[in-house]
């Protein structure tokens, strides 16, 4: 049996292991796209820790992914939450809530520039007849990251829409009822019955939608590309541009595994919080 | 399921590496097979115009007839997206064409990498031929101490653009130096016209080449004349300064800090920008009842009396994956003899490298195009200013984030100019080594 399954595990190797070990050599080497370079040991992850750009855009990995997780979550929790009653056009209406998510991120990201990019642009054009002057959505560090967050629950909340309905049909009505019927209110119901019950789904899409935000490029970079002044610059991005723009490719794998350890712990944090819901 | 289609369908370990084994061994027939062609592989960038270009561009290869025991050669379109991976994977697999055309300073980074063949020996034939007519310090541009990198094509100049009705409007005149075109710029902003469009976004070089530009105006530059960083000396200081002013006047727009190609060029064409540096074929992105108001001024001076601006060499390189060096040559050297179609045709639009080209008769019509190759391409030098020769490196110092932030932070207008300057190098240290 082993031995006729060697040829699946050398293929799995090749195809999964190789670029992972190729990635840990050249973490630990000084060299370019086109060679490895010189041995540097952990030269390139000491050099990560200290520079204050890596630290900068780990803080706004971290903000940027806290709200594509929480932002999206709530609306999509609270989406599903109207959909879950039967209404006339209510499948439409789902569909219109999906196209976020349908629509590829580079149409999405040259529409959200066509409406925040220019003086002229709608966005930039209302806040100043509403009053609020020139706001400059994207040219300021501080707008920028706004933008891009609220960009981020745009295209997010119907993934978590679609996982919370999916969740939401899990639990049966007459417990819902029985509530009622003992004078629970809807506040009540939803934070004794509905939150309880759903945790399960809930940290699964949580530690779903934190794998994607951390990792997520197209979205940023394709919007802000990671500026103005390296504001929106996430760790993902500053590992694309060390490797691929700064040609330092030891570098921006060292700041990949470093985002990879601190995901798995996320990850494992959240898992144990995930079994300790299924225990209760 | 039927026994014998199954018994047919059965995978066993020895038939998976039966196949294995024939599927390598056709692989690797299949590269000897390549090397063994009877033609040679030419890569060609989208330039230009883009789609009708490429069609020029192959209808013009399609045309060559190799003399004597050279090779055909066969013509690939490569789009820009991704172009430095492309390049650099294809060089690690030993996969690169013959011949390419290729970003500015892709052959200086290949030619310390020893990946191309150096280009003495076609520019030893073509002065031998009597027909070298190269403009003045283009074929220097491309040289290096392992030789001549590659050969010049055409060139991405940049030179100030007005739009003649809106200095007009604003009843002031093109400037001259830099005190009158702050006033030139103060006069547009009065009609709600930027007076420096530029775009400074993270995933454009456009507002990079801008500030390039003006750096070598003032006889400044990132680079020492021994090759060694420079960004912080009295030169780059001034024109920050400069910059900061036109930022404080709203000369600038701060806008433009998170602008890419697009924003710009739509503002180009609203008639919101004024006055900037653009290509030489800027006038092309107009309707063409609009093209007679754009105008190429001639260069203004700095403070303290320098001209200068920033170009970048379209190369042509040969890889040394070639199967016949000679073949790779003999079509280069046809290849630069014939491509003048592309300027008559139209497709071309950037500054033809050669005089014989330059002096078309439809060139000569162009006005804006004259003023930039008699007045313009003589001071320009590349973003490798003042280091004696391009190097590898600046394929990062051109558009890397380095780059990027320094133009936002110039937009910005919150920091000094000497430590913007200092963030600056700090920052290309780590990538210029």
């Amino acid at each position: 049996m082993t031995g006729l399954a060697l040829p699946a595990i050398v293929l799995m190797v090749v195809v999964n292991a190789y670029p992972v070990v190729f990635a840990g050599i050249q973490a630990v080497h000084d060299g370019d796209l086109l060679g490895l370079g010189n041995f540097v040991g952990f030269a390139n992850f000491q050099d990560a820790l200290t520079d204050p750009l890596f630290w900068r855009s780990a803080r706004f990995t971290v903000i940027f992914s806290l709200c594509g997780v929480f932002g999206s979550w709530m609306i999509g929790f609270a989406l599903a939450l109207m959909l879950k009653p039967s209404f006339p056009g209510k499948n439409l209406f789902k569909i219109l809530l999906l196209l976020p998510w349908i629509v590829p991120i580079v149409v999405s990201s040259m529409s959200w520039n066509w409406l925040t990019a220019t003086p002229g642009s709608l966005l930039p054009t209302l806040a100043a007849d509403l009053g609020f002057g020139r706001v400059m959505f994207l040219a300021d560090p501080t707008m920028a990251m706004i933008t891009v967050c609220i960009f981020k629950i745009w295209i997010s909340y119907p993934f978590m829409m679609m996982m919370m309905s999916a969740a939401l049909e899990g639990i049966e009505p007459n417990v819902n009822e029985a509530a009622r019927v003992d004078g629970a209110n809807a506040r009540q119901r939803l934070r004794y019955i509905v939150l309880p019950m759903t945790a399960r789904s809930t940290y699964i899409s949580w530690i779903l939608m934190a794998m994607f935000s951390v990792n997520d490029f197209a979205t940023i970079f394709l919007l802000t590309g990671g500026g103005p002044v390296n504001s929106t610059t996430s760790l993902i991005v500053l590992a694309y541009r060390s490797v691929f723009q700064d040609f330092r490719p030891g570098f921006g794998v060292a700041i990949s595994f470093l985002m990879t350890a601190a995901l798995v712990t996320m990850s494992v944090i959240l898992l144990r919080q995930m079994r300790k819901a299924n225990m209760q | 399921m039927d026994d014998t289609i199954a018994s047919r369908l059965k995978m066993t370990r020895r038939s998976f590496l039966g196949t294995s084994a024939a599927a390598a061994a056709t692989v690797a027939l299949g590269q000897n097979a390549a090397f063994a062609a009877e033609e040679i592989k030419f890569w060609d960038m989208v330039w230009g115009t883009g789609a009708s270009y490429t069609a020029a561009a192959r209808e013009l290869v399609g045309s060559y007839q190799p003399a004597g025991d050279n090779l055909g050669v066969r013509y690939q379109s490569i789009p820009w997206a991704n172009w430095y991976q492309t390049f650099t994977s294809a060089a690690a697999s030993r996969t690169t064409p013959a011949v390419s055309s290729g970003a500015a300073f892709l052959p200086f980074y290949f030619i310390e990498k020893g990946v191309i063949a150096p280009a003495d020996d076609l520019i030893a034939s073509i002065d031998k031929a009597g027909t070298n007519d190269f403009l003045p310090g283009v074929l220097d541009a491309m040289k290096t101490d392992l030789g001549y990198a590659a050969m010049p094509w055409s060139m991405d100049l940049r030179v100030i653009w007005v739009r003649k009705s809106l200095l007009e409007k604003a009843g002031v005149e093109a400037p001259t130096d830099w005190q009158s075109f702050i006033k030139v710029g103060e006069a547009l902003k009065k009609i709600d016209v930027v007076g420096l469009g530029l775009a400074g976004g993270s995933t454009t070089t456009d507002g990079q080449h801008t500030v390039s530009a003006l750096l070598i105006n003032n006889g400044g530059g990132l680079f020492a004349k021994d090759g060694t960083l420079d960004c912080v000396n009295d030169r780059n200081i001034e024109t920050l300064d400069f910059l900061n002013e036109l930022v404080r006047k709203g000369i600038i727009d701060p806008y433009a800090a998170s602008y890419t190609s697009d924003n710009v060029t739509r503002d180009w064409l609203s008639g919101r920008i004024g006055m900037g540096f653009g290509q030489t074929g800027l006038d092309k992105n107009f309707p063409a009842e609009q093209q007679p108001d754009l105008a190429v001024i001639s260069p203004i001076k700095s403070p303290r009396g320098d001209t200068g601006t920033v170009y970048y060499i379209n190369p042509l390189m040969m890889f040394k994956t070639t199967a016949s060096q000679a073949s790779s040559e003999a079509f280069l050297g046809w290849y630069l003899d014939n491509m003048k179609i592309f300027w008559e045709k139209g497709v071309a639009i950037d500054v033809p490298v050669r005089k014989s080209i330059a002096d078309l008769p439809i060139l000569k019509q162009n006005a804006n195009l004259q003023k930039s190759i008699a007045e313009w391409q003589p001071i320009g030098k590349t973003i490798g200013a003042q280091a004696p020769h391009p190097f590898g490196a600046l394929n990062a110092v051109d558009g890397g984030g380095a780059g990027a932030a320094f133009i936002q932070q110039i937009i910005e207008g919150k920091t000094g100019s000497k430590q913007i300057l200092e963030t600056l190098q700090a920052a290309l240290e780590k990538i210029v080594k």
